[in-house]
């Protein structure tokens, strides 16, 4: 079991996301930044859907009672037991030894992965939180959560993977709306510098710069996917993470390959996000050198 | 428009059947995201009014293929209503017809509130699609005479249980969020229930019936 003793502003089990309900409007939610679930995953050897907490401001406090292996990943994201130990790394923790996770300037989300898996009943075939509609709950200081049979030991601490570079230079692949807009305002969707708002949450990260407005006519509302970068009439895009409604009727300009979603993510209002167009199999060349950089610091059983 | 399958990421492809609202590309859009999660099977479906977006894992299934998959099902024509084979279920909803937006919308259809009451209970509606919230059904077509724009300025707080209308159609909102249909009334009946093994209470091509209180 893991005990939270404090819970930050809002903490949350989290996994790589519930896609069996999307047809009834059930938001896929999941780790907002699914590539450092992955590999707080990954480092404790958990299976790639298991669950961690996603934690949103400190202090987050927690503590074992067994002895297991722990990994924080994020931005700007370490951990503190008796010394600072750094994040994206695995670290073997004792039994009622308390962990402190730490997030610094720059942090948003940062994920504990705790050697296991988060073992909450899963709803609806997931156990990602999605607080809207009352599929799980905020943690709370006091809370017990159980957890699974770890396959991980004390030699497997001090594995690392190499964490992101949360610079906002975002790749993405144009459409599936692009005909709705001009070409030049697809240029300058992709040329421009755009800058966080404050509105931001897991639904979405809105932004603010140079106006990509469609052209005139209505969009029959249509499936949506995390990463799409919507064009409301006003012009001002809004990336979709992980709480995004399943469908909607703006236009999309352009869609955030996966391996870049964590960088959008992470961004802090007032932050800079630029788009840079690549084609499908970019993204997919991105996907496979993820996996492979989880496959190598992957624990194995 | 000419029926296209276009990427939307790398692990999905959206098919796009027209750009106009007509009740068959809503059953063919259907047809097509049953077909792609029963008899293909390589990931989740969300259809729409005239599109079905098909997920897939590329690092299993190359998008070529799963584009190919996508295609040999539009050139079949007719949907193959797998999931849809079921007879269609009636769903009685239980309302109160005292929204905040009812006496505005009559009049402004120049009609009494009963009438448009009457109007909106007398029509037997199809749920097209689910989406913007967990559980909400797009139920239409409204009579003609009934038919009102959505609201200039959205609530920021619409009440869990709110049967609304507005673009021909009507909705019942799941859960309490914001929103600019027009509040025409409310039920208790629960529409989304995350307990339940089918949480949604109406499913796509479901048939849907106002019974006023």
């Amino acid at each position: 079991m893991i005990r939270i003793d404090e819970a930050g502003v809002r903490s949350t089990v989290q996994d790589r996301g519930r896609f069996g309900h999307l047809r009834s409007g059930v938001p896929p939610a999941g780790a907002a930044d699914r590539f450092a679930l992955a590999a707080a995953n990954a480092l404790v050897g958990n299976a790639e859907d298991a669950a961690g907490i996603e934690i949103i401001g400190t202090p987050f406090r927690f503590t074992c009672d067994d002895a297991r292996v722990v990994a924080v990943a994020g931005r700007d994201v370490s951990l503190a037991m008796r010394t600072r130990l750094p994040g994206w790394t695995s670290v073997f923790v004792r039994a009622g030894q308390s962990v402190t996770v730490h997030a610094a300037e720059h942090a948003r989300f940062a994920y504990l992965a705790v050697s296991g898996g988060i073992a909450t009943a899963p709803l609806l075939g997931s156990r990602a939180t999605y607080l809207p509609a009352g599929l799980g709950a905020p943690l709370r200081a006091g809370d017990v959560l159980p957890l699974g049979e770890p396959d991980a030991g004390a030699e497997d601490a001090g594995r690392r993977v190499e964490p992101t570079t949360y610079d906002g230079r975002v790749r993405a692949m144009t459409g599936p709306h692009d005909d709705r807009f001009d070409a030049d305002a697809s240029a300058r969707f992709f040329g421009a510098t755009f800058v966080v708002e404050p509105a931001s949450d897991r639904q979405g990260v809105r932004l603010a710069g140079v106006p990509i407005a469609p052209r005139p006519g209505e969009l029959l509302s249509c499936g949506i996917v995390t990463g799409a970068v919507q064009v409301p009439r006003a012009g001002a895009p809004i990336v979709l993470l992980a709480d995004h409604q399943t469908t909607g009727g703006y236009p999309v300009i352009a869609t955030v390959i996966a391996a870049d979603l964590g960088k959008v993510a992470q961004a802090l209002p007032g932050e800079p996000l630029r788009f840079y167009r690549v084609d499908r199999d970019a993204a997919l060349g991105a996907l496979r050198a993820e996996r492979r950089a989880l496959d190598g610091s992957r624990v194995s059983a | 428009m000419t029926p296209r399958v276009v990427p939307f990421g790398e692990a999905a492809i959206l098919v796009e059947l027209g750009d106009d609202f007509q009740e068959a590309l809503i059953d063919r859009a259907r047809g097509i995201a049953d077909h792609w999660e029963t008899v293909a099977q390589l990931g989740p479906a969300v259809p729409a009014y005239a599109s079905a977006l098909l997920h897939f894992d590329p690092l299993r299934t190359p998008p070529a293929q799963a584009e190919k998959a996508a295609r040999a099902m539009l050139a079949r024509g007719a949907p193959t209503l797998v999931a849809g084979d079921k007879p269609r279920r009636v769903i009685e909803i239980p309302t109160t017809y005292d929204g905040p937006d009812l006496a505005e919308t009559a009049a402004r259809s120049h009609l009494s509130t009963e009438q448009l009451v009457t109007l909106h209970a007398a029509r037997e509606y199809t749920a097209y699609f689910l989406g913007f919230l967990p559980g909400t059904a797009y139920c239409g077509r409204l009579d003609p005479r009934i038919v009102a724009p959505r609201l200039e300025r959205p609530r920021e707080r619409v009440p869990a249980g709110s049967v609304a209308i507005a673009d021909g159609q009507t909705i019942v909102y799941p859960l309490t969020s914001p929103g600019g249909w027009r509040l025409i009334g409310r039920t208790d009946l629960a529409m989304f229930d995350p307990t339940a093994e089918e949480p949604a209470r109406i499913r796509a091509g479901d048939r849907v019936r106002f019974v006023p209180l």
